[in-house]
């Protein structure tokens, strides 16, 4: 049995318990609410309607999928520790950099399966009140389910050594400082203090930068998305996956579980 | 009694209570986040979270709000909803249309007018071919503020994107004779009727380059008028004394009608004193060759004017000081 089949069949367990949590249909449930809630928000304006109508979507699909992402990604391995099941896993010929990247490719299949969900209920809301919807509307939910992927595997980093409430603190901020971190560096250029302009600039290259994935205004506006912008964002998205759970498995292989 | 009733009476009148209560408690109050409050575009971009276009249209919407309420929309609450658009336009500069709703809005004071030209300026960066944001942009120039220039820089742009109106040319003519002179005006129409192919337009730049030949006329009878009181030492009773002997200053009147229209499509046109004004005027146009304000707006315009260079004055005299 090769790597990628354990880790195929791990991602499968996961995913098999993450659609048993009742915390995914809550959130993909309150998403749907309120992606269909944009139709009254956008009542409230006399024009631009189908903008705020997809710009309520849009922003529901990124705030409910990225709380399911972290909230049902902070318990992966706790769980499996608490149920003492970790044990059986790993006295099985299975190493525990496949264990966490099972558990993570698991999790960001159930993520990116939600944000199908989540996409073909803001095209039936759209398509029903006349909303335009095109190309840049599919590579802006693409570029979120890029997004998540990276969120699933902060949150699958933070969950292989900590209780799953630091878990989701840690996550939560990262989250957050992502979405920050362009404003940061543009308020840190402009203070007079150059230590505050280096931190900030720090926290820019360092922190995930999870602007580079949020298209929703070049979408809902019908500009035009440059392909090199949506490549590069594919590949950063990668690369700080590939980096994050390689860490991961580092701190994760060292913890001792007893 | 058994637990329960006891159970659902208790619940009853916790209900009771609660809905009480709620009756009770005002709905708002003082110190509440109500529409005075804007945060300033870059606390409410870091705020956002990347959320910035929902926070946009909530804002958006405050606005909209604000001005569709039983409050009058003065200078205070303009202000206030130049605040929210300008977060509006900050957060998610792809909109269209708040910024002409600031234009229509943001017109109390000069002030506020700028503003709106400031949003508007913004808006013709990233919306470059909608011709309405520098429709707007020249009209807040030329309405409010009495810039001819900057108001014809903007309309000309105007009148070359699609879905224009067609009177905007006449409009630029009119406006380049009030900055500049009635040469440039003519110069600029004869250019556009030189590149103009649509029939239609043609026509109607043709009017307008009448209307520029007739004010030629009135201008040289003004001249003939000044050499009249000059000669006289009393102004003309009507436009005929400037050829009536022996004060005649005129040979005789120029055509009070363009030269080129042929006898068939002629009114009968005179040259006339226009009582309320007292300039001379060519009934075939019932009026001179400018920009047109009603009373009110001109004796606004006037005040802004002289409050402006009091304005200056005053910082002249800061200055000077210093």
């Amino acid at each position: 049995m090769n790597s990628l089949l354990r880790i195929r069949t791990l991602a499968a367990n996961t995913f098999r318990e993450a659609i048993r949590n009742k915390l995914l249909y809550t959130l993909l449930g309150f998403g749907i609410v309120m992606i269909a809630a944009g139709v009254l928000l956008a009542s409230l304006s006399y024009v631009e309607v189908d903008e705020i109508l997809q710009d309520m979507g849009m922003a529901a699909i990124r705030f409910f999928s990225a709380g399911i992402a972290i909230f049902v990604g902070i318990g992966l391995i706790h769980n499996e520790v608490d149920r003492r099941t970790i044990f059986t896993i790993l006295s099985k010929p299975v190493s525990r950099t496949e264990f966490l990247i099972g558990k993570w490719a698991g999790l960001t299949f159930t993520v990116w399966l939600q944000l199908v969900l989540m996409a073909l209920a803001f095209a039936a809301v759209s398509g029903l009140a006349g909303a335009p919807l095109g190309a840049g509307h599919a590579v802006a939910i693409a570029l979120i389910g890029f997004e998540l992927m990276l969120l699933v595997a902060i949150a699958t980093f933070f969950s292989a050594f900590t209780t799953p409430m630091l878990a989701a603190l840690f996550s939560v901020g990262i989250w957050m400082i992502g979405h920050l971190s362009r404003d940061l560096r543009a308020l840190g250029e402009q203070s007079e203090l150059e230590s505050v302009s280096r931190a900030t600039n720090l926290v820019f290259q360092w922190m995930p930068d999870f602007e580079v994935f949020n298209k929703t205004l070049e979408a809902v506006h019908g500009l035009a998305i440059p392909s090199s912008e949506v490549w590069m964002a594919i590949v950063y998205a990668v690369g700080y996956t590939v980096c994050t759970l390689l860490i991961g498995s580092m701190i994760f292989g060292r913890r001792d579980f007893k | 009694m058994s637990t329960k009733w006891i159970r659902a009476i208790v619940l009853i009148v916790a209900i009771g209570c609660t809905g009480w209560a709620h009756s009770k408690l005002p709905l708002a109050r003082p110190g509440d986040l109500d529409v005075e409050f804007v945060p300033s575009p870059r606390v409410a971009s870091a705020a956002s979270f990347g959320f910035k276009a929902i926070l946009a249209d909530f804002h958006w919407l405050k606005a909209v709000q604000a001005v569709g309420g039983d409050e009058t929309v003065d200078a205070e609450l303009a202000r206030t909803l130049g605040k929210l658009i300008d977060v509006v336009t900050t957060l998610n500069p792809h909109v269209g249309h708040p910024y002409r709703f600031a234009a229509v809005w943001l017109t109390h004071d000069e002030e506020l007018v700028r503003e709106a030209i400031r949003l508007l300026e913004r808006a013709v960066e990233y919306h470059p071919d909608d011709w309405r944001n520098y429709f707007y942009l020249g009209f807040d120039h030329f309405f409010y503020l009495a810039e001819y220039a900057e108001a014809a820089e903007a309309l000309e742009i105007a009148m070359d994107l699609p879905g224009s109106p067609a009177y905007l040319p006449r409009l630029v003519a009119r406006l380049k004779s009030e900055h500049a002179d009635i040469d440039v005006a003519e110069v600029f129409l004869r250019e556009l009727l030189r590149r103009t192919e649509d029939e239609e337009a043609r026509a109607r730049l043709q009017i307008a380059l009448d209307e520029i030949e007739i004010e030629y006329k009135a201008r040289l009878l003004d001249r003939a008028r000044e050499l009249y009181r000059e000669r006289t030492g009393h102004d003309i009773r009507s436009v005929d004394d400037l050829v009536r002997p022996p004060d005649r200053v005129l040979a005789r009147l120029p055509s009070p009608e363009p030269d080129g229209i042929p006898p068939s499509l002629s009114r009968g046109s005179v040259w006339q004193i226009d009582p309320d004004d007292g300039r001379i005027e060519s009934s075939y146009l019932g009026s001179r060759y400018e920009v047109h304000y009603s009373d009110g707006d001109r004796k606004r315009l006037k005040v802004g004017r002289e409050v402006g260079r009091t304005g200056e004055s005053n910082q002249e005299a800061e200055s000077v000081d210093g």
